[in-house]
């Protein structure tokens, strides 16, 4: 009745109510799910899980001006972001190719990433921008897959996954997630490539590069690309591809990642070094640099 | 002040003044009231408390601090006690924001007083109290909402001492020795020297004569400090708050400055 | 609120960060794994204290390592401790390595909006009893890796572990082969040398040395047995085995 005297009484229930809530750290919720038999895991399956936000008028201002290293190189919270990713369809499948260059600032820090998120043995994931974005909502995406396939006894199809993912993030436009990302996989209507990122795009196609690098990828890819090209001439340009991005993009590098999407599901290709690529290339007898390409060569000998 | 080269010639951010100096001199606004605009203003401490010393010595914990509550350059408020006993074996000392430890003051006295009610033999120790502070400090920043204190919490626990700090953001740590504040600066390295080496081989008389000197290094040189100033002891027979003392100082060297005011020679 | 109280969004210049210094580093073996980490806390110029721990002992095979803020890395790790013994509660175990990683993710995750500013590195021993190391972000990218270094040393010691540990811009012998894993003794050396060298190189990091190390169940501990300064932590000695090893680094 009397608010105001509630407010700052000592004694009475509000000031009992007030004491219990001032004890406990933030508001999370303690559910069952953090412990029980779900132990913790069992929140995500429940829909979407709870963020904490910090009490500002714009959030997203908030965490630009703590996070957004590209803004303000001084900023302390560093968070890792990818590069180099694409993916391509052809008839003999997809080929997902990535690097493996993680940097905070201009730290490199990790040159060990997995860029590619095995969602499940049918589908794929690349990632570039955000590091931990694409790995959380990967791996959540993964999650509501397989409640899909328990749901409805069939697979989902990789327009409905990318779908659910980009539906996923738009509602979270704004609030300074990064995330570009291609869902690779094949399914009833064959190969299939989406490319969804953190604006709420989802987009089909045969052909994208995303990240840093990417522009340095796409010249590589859009020259040998064509439908019928050879697995063997598939996996060599999408490792081709990369490499030239690693090579002149310095945000991309240290290693590649080769993934082969076919009917029976993906396949692990190889891990491949850039610099070797560069002096030795696949195989070991020929390296992609141009300095085989002039070796012994001078202005009484020039290149043909 | 910014210790920081590469943030000298910046402009400064004088929104959060690390020695609770704040509000600083400047220009008259348009807002003549700090209290009209309410929740709308930036938060900042008003009514400021400068350094709380501590060290730990033989027989437990001794902790100093002047009895100043300035407004920003003004000595507004020149018998406030910045040491507050919890329960039996415990005593927190304050500085930044008064009103602040004010409203800690009256929970930590709520939280004795239900454990004493409980009635089940138990009661809180410095320990106890240090964990309460820091969630409760770390708990407010995360609501963007800090109580914009740095505070040092000493006592007895089962014949161990302890001595601890916590702050607006909620961090914490223990030594032997501690300071908040300018003193953090300018008398922790004497305390450091004094007591570090070996704290069980100082007498309280030592460790008195230890405090008193530094709070004269502090008020010769701490301009929101005050000559008069309560030491706590908390030892296994308990808390206790001295009466205010007044520091003897000495300012005949001032004569002899020269190059400041009409003193041209 | 029903108490009266109002919660809504409030403005206020105040910022909710500070950074605490420090180095911490992990390097997985093949049936052990090291963490360590200084024990100086400081802020600005200024050191708060010789002796803050950094590195905590989750469960009889795992330790977490945490640099950055020093607040929101010790309610980290409050938090995290709390629910691996909520777990065992419920499972009547501890809970495995791996799960750990996944956990600490979504722990770091939920505070995407409002990260906590932690880089944190988890070592211990696998269900399969290899040595582990797992590398987060502040916001819960991770991924599991033989050695890494964080905190503000970082880029001293990291390139030091990439020579040491992957044998980076090191050419083998004509017939020769790197190793995959280092004995624990070089693992050791190469711990205590990056920490003696960051201290002389960055004022952060300095005062105090805290070295874990996780044993697989079944291993010898006769590696140990010369080493300075150990304590085991183990309750039982026939599971893996924990010990620490704390050292001087120096002061100024």
């Amino acid at each position: 009745m009397n608010s105001f005297a509630d407010r700052f009484a000592t004694t009475g229930t509000a000031a009992e109510l007030r004491r219990i809530k001032e004890y406990v750290a933030d508001d999370e919720d303690v559910s069952d799910s953090m412990w029980g038999s779900e132990a913790g895991f069992g929140t995500m399956a429940h829909g979407a899980p709870d963020f904490m936000v910090p009490s500002v008028p714009d959030p997203a201002a908030f965490l630009r001006l703590h996070t957004d290293d590209h803004a303000d190189p001084s900023c302390r919270i560093k968070i890792k972001h990818g590069t180099t990713t694409l993916a391509f369809r052809y008839k003999g499948g997809v080929i997902v190719a990535v690097d493996s260059r993680a940097t905070a600032g201009s730290y490199v820090a990790s040159g060990t990433v997995k860029k590619v998120i095995e969602i499940n043995p049918y589908l794929l994931g690349t990632m570039a921008g955000g590091a931990a974005d694409c790995q959380y909502w990967e791996t959540y995406l993964g999650m509501q897959c397989r409640l899909h396939e328990l749901r409805n006894h069939e697979r989902i199809s990789v327009a409905a996954a990318s779908k659910y993912l980009s539906n996923l993030v738009y509602s979270y436009k704004g609030m300074g997630l990064s995330m570009g990302t291609m869902i690779c996989g094949w399914d009833k209507t064959g190969p299939a490539i989406f490319y969804v990122d953190s604006d709420g795009t989802r987009l089909k196609g045969d052909l994208f590069s995303v990240g840093s690098g990417s522009t340095f990828a796409y010249g590589v890819l859009d020259q040998g690309y064509h439908w019928d090209l050879t697995d063997e001439e598939a996996q060599e340009l999408g490792r081709r591809s990369i490499y030239a991005a690693g090579h002149r993009d310095a945000f991309s590098g240290n290693t590649i990642n080769l993934y082969h999407v076919k009917e029976q599901g993906w396949q692990f290709i190889g891990n491949y070094d850039v610099s070797e690529m560069h002096y030795n290339g696949p195989t070991g007898t020929q390296g992609y640099g141009y300095s085989v390409r002039v070796e012994g060569r001078s202005s009484a000998n020039p290149p043909v | 002040m910014d210790h920081f080269p590469t943030n000298w010639g910046r402009p400064r951010n004088e929104l959060y003044d690390q020695y609770n100096t704040f509000p600083l001199h400047q220009r008259p606004t348009n807002h003549t009231d700090t209290f009209t605009d309410g929740v709308q203003r930036t938060q900042q401490p008003i009514v400021t408390g400068t350094s709380v010393l501590a060290i730990q010595y033989k027989d437990g914990v001794m902790m100093a601090a002047d009895n100043l509550a300035s407004y920003g350059s003004l000595a507004r408020f020149r018998d406030i006690t910045r040491l507050h006993a919890v329960g039996t074996s415990t005593i927190v000392g304050a500085s930044g924001d008064m009103s602040d430890f004010q409203y800690l003051q009256r929970v930590l006295d709520e939280i004795v007083t239900d454990e004493f009610t409980a009635g089940d033999g138990n009661s809180l120790g410095p320990a106890e109290v240090h964990e309460f502070l820091a969630r409760r400090m770390y708990a407010r920043r995360s609501k963007m909402n800090p109580l914009w204190n740095a505070l040092l919490v000493g006592g007895i626990q089962n014949g161990k001492r302890f001595l601890a700090f916590v702050d607006l953001l909620g961090t914490t740590y223990s030594a032997s020795s501690l300071a908040t504040g300018y003193g953090a600066h300018i008398a922790l390295p004497i305390l450091r020297q004094d007591v570090d080496p070996n704290p069980d081989a100082i007498t309280e008389e030592a460790a008195r004569e230890i405090l008193r000197k530094c709070m004269r290094v502090l008020y010769y040189r701490d301009a929101r400090s005050l000559d008069k100033y309560q030491i706590a002891t908390v030892t296994s027979a308990g808390v206790s708050i001295s009466e205010a003392q007044k520091l003897d100082t000495n300012w005949d060297f001032a004569e002899k400055i020269r190059g400041y005011g009409s003193q041209t020679q | 609120m029903p108490d009266g109280s109002y919660e809504r969004p409030q403005q206020r210049q105040f910022n909710p960060y500070s950074e605490n210094g420090g180095t911490i580093l992990a390097i997985a073996g093949a049936d052990f794994s090291v963490i360590a980490g200084d024990t100086r806390q400081s802020e600005g110029y200024s050191i708060q204290t010789r002796y803050a721990p950094k590195v905590f002992r989750l469960t009889e095979r795992a330790v977490l390592a945490v640099n950055g803020f020093a607040a929101d890395g010790n309610m980290f790790v409050k938090k995290v401790k709390q629910r691996l013994e909520w777990y065992r509660h419920a499972h009547a175990k501890d809970m495995p390595l791996r799960a750990i990683a996944r956990l600490i993710q979504t722990m770091l995750y939920a505070q995407r909006f409002f990260p906590y500013y932690v880089y944190n590195i988890l070592g211990g021993i696998e269900e399969d009893g290899t040595g582990a190391v797992y590398s987060f972000d502040p916001v819960g990218s991770y991924e599991r890796e033989a050695c890494r270094a964080a905190g503000a040393a970082q880029s001293l010691v990291q390139p030091f572990l990439d020579n040491q540990i992957y044998f980076k811009n090191q050419t083998p012998a004509p017939g020769a082969s790197h190793p995959t894993h280092l004995p624990l003794p070089d693992v050791l050396s190469i711990v205590i040398d990056s920490f003696t060298s960051a201290t002389e190189r960055h004022i952060e990091v300095g005062d105090g040395l805290e070295i874990y190390v996780v044993l697989a169940k079944g291993r010898s501990t006769q590696e140990l047995a010369s080493i300075g300064g150990l304590q085991e932590l183990s309750t039982r000695a026939e599971g893996d085995r924990m010990f620490v090893i704390r050292r001087d680094l120096k002061k100024d």
